[in-house]
């Protein structure tokens, strides 16, 4: 079928793309590295505050941390693919317009899978290992995926729609880190000022974390797994529409 | 049946623009169509329209017997398409760029891989073949793109200033490989600045102005159509002479019969006039007993250049062009 076999070849361009890009590649698997490293050293001490160890409690929040960041990349590969008219080479072959935004989504999706294994990994190397055991790595490799599809789609969208990947770029660095901080990533809600506490708990980010974080320190907590889903379902619906709606503006 | 098929096509953006005011016109099977106007007369919007990537206002087109808007994939596999600036992925190799091509034109295994092969020998990129192409020259760049658009064998070709920006050298190359894919049966519709090559390649050609076809015919129809020969004039100081020495001389010429046109030029006076050869002994004569010194006289027939002028009111000068079109790359208004 010509749409799984499109969405195959354009996904497998951008992993070419990813793994021949030096400074992309180097970003991509020693941010994570530097994200775990360097936050957990620094909050060292939280974990007196938070009653354990601050790596234990914030590895699932770097491992979205890290997935939100990357996701914001999506943005600027499109914005290329346009300027350089190359977009417009794929569009001129019967290729399914569906397996161009497809195909990329895949390898945002792949790419923040291997990066997650990595963190995970380091993790393992600093005493994190999931009260879910291995099952559990696997559960928290596909949520933070799939978290990342729908953070993704943000990122395209803004592309579409401005054609600037300094905006996409300026837009993505704006919103990082407070999102990222008014969640519950590195801290503990009850320790947040109260503004920041409500904030924090519309935070969809907050809502991820905290499935992946039942996961490494609890156990199967359903309650806040189907949360995290159907908050990361509804993001996706929109975001991923938005995308959709702005590449077939781009398109015809 | 034709290759291409217009009829009263109608182009207008979101705007109000109206790029293209409707053109109707026909490429033959197999014929080599040159596609000329100024910049902004609607050759791109035309070029985006035909091939499926810009949807047209009103009328119709059908490319290689099928309507583009209902029969959109089906066109697609039957054509390829160079636009303005050289697009290939230069992240992958120059076989890798082909190998997606072919991939996204649902051709696979043996079949792609001998296609390939073919095609970079094709373009003299077989030793570079596995390199990535970012480390090409402009000339190889643009010889991999426009090998990326024959994979699939396309029955018509669809090419947007295939050779600007280009070395003499290079662009000699991808007008010789033009021709012979034209020899091989290959429909060529293309768009460029380049009026000699059109004038020695094109079978027929179409001139867009303001959105409207002002002239089409082949060649010597249209030069014939001109129906005077060029003289010119060259004066001392390289060539130019000065403002009264050019008045006098306008004047004398004025005095003279048969004489069409007289245009101030760069290059000195330019005339144009019937069987101009017979022209040249009453000028120099004339310019004789006025005392006027002349350096230089030329007779041609005329030209597309001279084709171009008298219907859109413009020279294309392809040099210029280049130039601007390298320092405003990015600024290039998207059309």
């Amino acid at each position: 079928m010509s749409f799984a076999s499109d969405t195959y070849y354009m996904f497998l361009r951008w992993m070419k793309k990813l793994v021949r890009n030096p400074i992309l590649l180097f970003f991509s698997l020693f941010q994570p590295i530097i994200f775990l490293v360097l936050f957990t050293q620094l909050f060292s001490s939280f974990g007196l505050l938070l009653g354990g160890n601050y790596t234990l409690f914030a590895t699932a929040g770097i491992v979205l941390q890290n997935a939100f960041s990357s996701a914001f990349q999506s943005g600027t590969a499109i914005v290329d693919d346009i300027k350089s008219g190359f977009l417009t080479k794929i569009l001129a072959t019967p290729a399914s317009r569906s397996s161009i935004l497809l195909g990329r989504l895949l390898s945002d999706a792949f790419r923040v899978f291997a990066q997650s294994l990595i963190i995970l990994l380091l993790a393992y190397g600093l005493g994190v290992f999931p009260a879910t055991g291995i099952f559990g790595y696997i559960l928290i490799l596909i949520t933070v995926a799939f978290f990342g599809l729908a953070w993704s789609g943000i990122s395209l969208a803004l592309g579409l729609r401005t054609k600037s990947a300094e905006t996409v770029f300026g837009i993505a660095g704006t919103l990082t880190f407070p999102l990222l901080f008014m969640s519950s990533a590195l801290m503990k809600p009850d320790l947040m000022p109260k503004w920041m506490q409500t904030v924090s708990s519309y935070n969809p980010i907050s809502f991820a974390v905290n499935a992946i974080r039942d996961l490494i320190m609890t156990g199967y907590v359903w309650s806040s797994f189907s949360q995290a889903y159907g908050v990361i379902s509804l993001i996706s619906v929109i975001t991923l529409g938005a995308t959709l709606y702005e590449f077939k503006k781009v398109v015809s | 049946m034709p290759a291409v098929q217009v009829e009263n096509l109608v182009k207008t953006y979101g705007d109000g623009t109206q790029a293209v005011k409707g053109i109707s016109f026909k490429v033959d099977d197999g014929e080599f169509f040159g596609f000329l106007g100024p910049n902004g007369a609607g050759k791109s919007t035309t070029i985006k329209i035909l091939t499926t990537l810009l949807r047209k206002t009103s009328g119709s087109a059908d490319v290689a017997g099928h309507d583009i808007e209902h029969d959109a994939q089906i066109v697609r596999k039957l054509i390829g398409v160079q636009m303005q600036d050289t697009v290939i992925d230069e992240d992958l190799t120059g076989r890798e760029n082909l190998m997606l091509q072919g991939h996204l034109q649902q051709m696979h295994g043996e079949e792609l891989k001998e296609r390939v092969n073919e095609l970079l020998k094709i373009v003299d990129l077989g030793d570079a073949a596995d390199k990535r192409s970012a480390y090409y020259s402009g000339g190889m760049k643009k010889r991999l793109d426009l090998a990326s658009t024959l994979v699939h064998r396309p029955k018509i070709l669809f090419l947007d200033e295939p050779t600007t920006g280009l070395d003499p050298q290079s662009r000699a190359q991808v007008w010789s490989y033009l021709k012979g894919l034209n020899q091989e049966g290959i429909t060529i519709f293309i768009t460029t600045q380049y009026l000699e090559e059109v004038d020695r390649l094109c079978r027929r050609l179409a001139i867009l102005d303001h959105g409207e076809i002002v002239a089409q015919g082949t060649p010597s129809e249209l030069k014939s159509e001109i129906g005077a020969d060029r003289i010119t004039l060259g004066f001392e100081n390289g060539n130019r002479g000065d403002g009264t020495l050019k008045d006098k001389a306008k004047q004398v010429l004025s005095s003279l019969g048969g004489i069409t046109e007289i245009v101030d030029s760069d290059e000195g006076i330019v005339i144009y006039a019937k069987n101009g050869g017979f022209l040249v002994p009453d000028i120099v004569r004339a310019f004789d007993t006025a005392g006027i010194k002349l350096a230089s006289i030329g007779v041609s027939s005329p030209t597309l250049d001279d084709v171009f002028l008298k219907h859109t009111g413009r020279r294309i000068r392809p040099e210029e062009i280049d130039k601007s079109r390298a320092s405003g790359m990015f600024g290039r208004r998207r059309r």
